[in-house]
């Protein structure tokens, strides 16, 4: 950005930063020098997966109905019966999938949101470690969701055994999808401009910018 | 691009400019800076994408159309695939879910492996076809939603779920699912973006 150039977003194609707004010769990308409304979309998906948290973990996701017997099943409740079972393996793999990397998720964007808004940059190298591994990692929160789709395919058998699908697991995929799109628009290069060349650039210059 | 600027890099993820690096095969620089993987040179990659991207379009149609598991219980039988998993859900009046199931175990993984194979059928006869800057950034958009993976892990939890209640026969869907698996995670690994974009860019010029 300093040296007048921008960055391709699809195919890092180095750009006069008078291109900004046009479309890039080489793929055809629409060229920003940052992502546009990064912050602001950020936050706003964050704060819609928080809000989504909630139905997703207290509605039930499927409901199970046996010999005429029914009984809603919510995420935990799937993960404590696997627990009491004995299958504490696949338990913590669940558990990991559906509660720890959603709010780990969360947890790291509002780390990198902070890291940006209010300068919490020491360590700057692991934090965007971290945050290469929330952007990985968080297509697994889809687990649930999969396991549900497998277990309503499979046990449909009448008056046998049935289950069924429930609101709560649109709530969850809601939540995966919004964390995954906020780690997306995030832009990590706002947080070096902001905080890590203050040495040689003034704030004068980034307003200009 | 100005030949100046093309002996140049930026980091996408910190924005330090620096001078293109020589990387020999195999390997990888990264950002001295931030850490970010910036180039990842692979051995023969047009070519080993062109065939991952054959035998993945070869296996995703049993992968999809064979069923991966069939649960049998007091003489009923029934059978899942990925298709009839969204069925369900779309049933039961999740038909959002539905869709997710479906763009994200089917429809992204089929279309990631049909651009893929464009893309490097082209640089690979060395000719020109149409779209391919576009197929490129399509793929690469796409890559984070083909979630097989995540589908098959979740079908092996389902098995343990039912296991104490019912028999359950796996069938030639899972076996083609897994092989289908292990094709696309080695043809993301195998991908060499810089030298696709490098190819491409020159493909636009002639």
């Amino acid at each position: 950005m300093d040296a007048g150039l921008l960055t391709c977003p699809d195919c890092h194609a180095l750009w006069p930063l008078s291109m900004e707004g046009e479309y890039c010769r080489r793929c055809g990308a629409e060229l920003h020098v940052r992502k546009p409304n990064a912050m602001i979309r950020t936050w706003a998906l964050i704060l819609t997966a928080s809000f989504l948290l909630l139905p997703a973990n207290l509605l039930p996701i499927m409901q199970i109905t046996s010999l005429g017997h029914q009984q809603p099943a919510t995420i935990i409740g799937g993960v404590i019966e696997l627990g009491s079972h004995g299958m504490y393996g696949i338990a913590f793999v669940v558990l990991a999938a559906s509660v720890l990397i959603p709010l780990g998720k969360l947890l790291g964007l509002l780390i990198m949101l902070a890291a940006l808004q209010l300068g919490w940059t020491t360590n700057m190298q692991q934090k965007m470690a971290m945050f290469r591994i929330v952007h990985w990692i968080g297509r697994w929160s889809m687990l649930d969701i999969f396991v549900v789709a497998a277990l309503v395919a499979l046990v449909q058998l009448g008056n046998i055994a049935q289950i069924s699908g429930q609101p709560g697991a649109t709530a969850f995929a809601g939540v995966v999808i919004c964390t995954m799109l906020a780690a997306n628009s995030f832009d990590t290069r706002l947080i070096w401009d902001r905080h890590m060349t203050q040495d040689t650039h003034t704030d004068e210059q980034r307003a200009d910018t | 691009m100005t030949p100046e600027q093309a002996e140049l890099i930026a980091c996408h993820e910190c924005d330090l400019l620096l001078q293109r690096p020589i990387i020999l095969d195999s390997q990888a620089a990264r950002c001295p800076r931030c850490g970010s993987t910036l180039i990842s040179a692979r051995h023969n990659s047009i070519e080993r994408s062109l065939a991952l991207s054959c035998a993945g379009l070869i296996l995703i149609l049993p992968a999809v159309s064979y069923p991966l598991l069939t649960l049998e219980l007091m003489g009923n039988a029934q059978s899942q695939t990925i298709f009839t998993s969204a069925m369900a859900l779309f049933s039961d009046g999740l038909w959002f879910l539905a869709l997710l199931v479906l763009l994200f175990a089917m429809i992204v993984p089929a279309c990631k492996l049909l651009l893929l194979f464009w893309v490097s059928l082209a640089l690979h006869l060395s000719i020109k076809l149409p779209g391919m800057p576009f197929a490129m950034r399509s793929y690469q958009h796409l890559d984070e939603w083909g979630m097989l993976e995540v589908y098959l892990l979740g079908t092996l939890v389902s098995i343990i779920k039912l296991s104490s209640m019912a028999t359950l026969l796996p069938g030639i869907g899972l076996l083609c699912l897994g092989g289908l698996i292990i094709v696309t995670t080695l043809s993301s690994s195998m991908l060499d973006h810089d030298l696709f974009w490098h190819q491409i860019g020159k493909k636009q010029h002639e």
